[in-house]
């Protein structure tokens, strides 16, 4: 049997710090009224609802270095790992290479509650991991300890997360595994898989920076397919008599809609010249050849991009070495792997006819 | 497997015990031993007419009407896919430990008279429920009962006797029907529990209530290492984490058929801590942990599917029973604003 002691006593200890958000003049009265009509723990304001914010799912892989955590589970088993955890539960991770997207939301954040205190629509951050509710711990830890404000978390025990992603009304899922990235996408989530950069590169802090490879990535991969059955003329033909018809969209354009949304709000506000929100359009697209189709076709979708680059097979290390975005989409991991060398955050996005596994099945 | 009954055929397989009664299937766990589950009639299957009649005509009508209709099965209630995973369970664990008694046990608690007991009985021999115990009070409470069967868990449709039984201190919960059809697993039993008020103590819902968010923040960081108190399903999720040990000794954690899920209205930086180092300290395990900061429940527990849901607000329970989840409330603690207005 379960004895319950509901001691109120502890209530009244409650001694109330003077360094609190200063709310003594509320009455105990005013403060219960308030709440009656509002479910316990559930009421804050604090956290947007899913459906109103741009939600953010981020796996701890990417979020964190957790690297030798991995291998103690690869070599050792699920056992041993929890052990590992558990005895180095206070000593935070570091940094991943998700990290600097991470504080760059809260930067946008800080700065989008200044302007609309009372809007929901903010970035919302959801730690997605197959850990076990044991790591929480030492992620909450590492969390506090890097002042992230990351409250929702999804811990699924080594089940499955993408059942829950459509839950979370996840705008965006960013995991270190290829396959989940490849099941996500089936679903129809926008996904990418992350990778570390190859040397260090300061990001900004203040400013937002997302930048998007166009075919297959924010268009689909349809004028990708005629290039690679009939060749560059023929690519280049097909997209001249198609220049008015719109491509169809690729995986990540309800992103870069969901990040205009956000830019909107600091335009209303007279602060586009200091927007915190920046994006960039990084194609081997050809302007003369094929940029018409894909500027009209952003136009028709009512998406603005900030900066867009058509470098006609050019490499993009180098651009994206200058722009330094927070995170780079494409769906070739030979651009992936080419800007991860440059030091830039590039994230893999498995959609479409470059996949070779794809096209061997 | 074979349901043997009748005055022909002894029971039990094993040579060595000796021979017992029949209707005995197999050899059925002293209560203290298993993990003994009470449910109510009315949970277990769909009753609506009955109760109309009763409501309506009273009790003699009522008992002829189930006389009437007693070669007639009821339909599956709400609690009805719980039981029918507590049994898939049971043919699992038989299987690794065939001499223990630390099994799912259940016992149908009923106010029902006698006369309904052959109505029951063959529902549930239609349904192929293995349901050997009854607790049939024609009339007077079962509350009473409860403790003697050592009740790990009481299900029943009656928030009123739900009050009475928490008070006397026995984990029970008001099951919901849901809204709509939703399948669940048939072979994984799957347990979701809210935190505060339902496995925890409401303590930290008080100081929510009465001081605001921010302080209850506060005081969750100052009190990280503090245990919270227990609240009235932490023993029956001790439970659970018992048997669930007992697969993972045989190697199969991967495997396990029962799985259990935290859904919690907490923040995980803000106030997560507590709730994790109170479960480690009190040596239980769940398998999955969501923290929602406030977002709302529903979604979640529509993919996760759980046979039974705890929660201790029926904002929760209600918003949960409309998107299909079976949802049961648990009246404890501050939430409950009949509580608040006595």
């Amino acid at each position: 049997m379960v004895k319950m002691s509901v001691d109120p006593a502890k209530a009244k200890d409650l001694q109330i710090c003077a360094s609190s958000n200063g709310e003594k003049g509320d009455s105990w009265e005013e403060t219960d009224e308030l709440q009656e009509d509002r479910p316990g723990l559930a009421a804050a304001p604090k956290q947007p609802k899913p459906e109103n914010a741009v939600t953010i799912a981020v796996s701890t892989r990417v979020l964190f270095r957790t690297e030798r955590e991995q291998k103690v589970f690869e070599r050792h088993g699920v056992e041993e790992y929890l052990r590992y955890q558990i005895q180095h539960e206070n000593e935070p991770f570091a940094p991943g290479p998700a990290f600097p997207f991470v504080k760059a939301l809260e930067a946008v954040n800080s700065r989008l509650r200044q302007l609309y205190p009372q809007s929901e629509e903010l970035f919302d951050i959801v730690l997605v991991t197959y850990n076990h509710a044991h790591v929480g711990i030492r992620l909450i830890n590492t969390i506090n300890h890097h002042n992230l404000f990351i409250e929702r978390f999804c811990m699924t025990g080594g089940s499955s997360p993408i059942g829950y992603l459509a839950a979370w009304h996840t705008d965006l899922y960013l995991s270190a595994d290829a396959q989940k990235v490849r099941e996500a996408l089936a679903e129809g989530i926008a996904v990418a898989t992350v990778f570390m950069p190859e040397k260090q590169t300061e990001v900004s802090e203040s400013q937002l920076r997302v930048a998007f490879d166009g075919d297959a990535v924010l268009f689909s991969d349809e004028s990708e397919r005629i290039f690679k059955a009939h060749g560059l003329d023929k690519f280049f033909e097909h997209e001249r008599q198609n220049e008015d018809t719109l491509l169809d969209h690729g995986p990540l354009k309800g992103f870069l809609e969901a990040l205009g949304k956000l830019q909107k709000k600091f335009y209303a506000k007279g602060q586009r010249l200091d927007c915190p929100i920046r994006t960039y359009l990084v194609t081997a697209r050809s302007a003369a050849s094929s940029g018409l189709r894909a500027l009209k076709t952003l136009r028709a979708w009512g998406l603005e991009i900030d900066e867009a680059l058509f470098l006609a097979g050019a490499p993009k290390g180098p651009m994206l070495e200058k722009i330094r975005p927070h995170i780079y989409f494409d769906d070739q991991m030979f651009h992936v792997e080419g800007a991860a060398e440059m030091g830039t955050i590039a994230a893999h996005v498995p959609y479409g006819v470059a996949q070779k596994r794809q096209a061997g099945k």
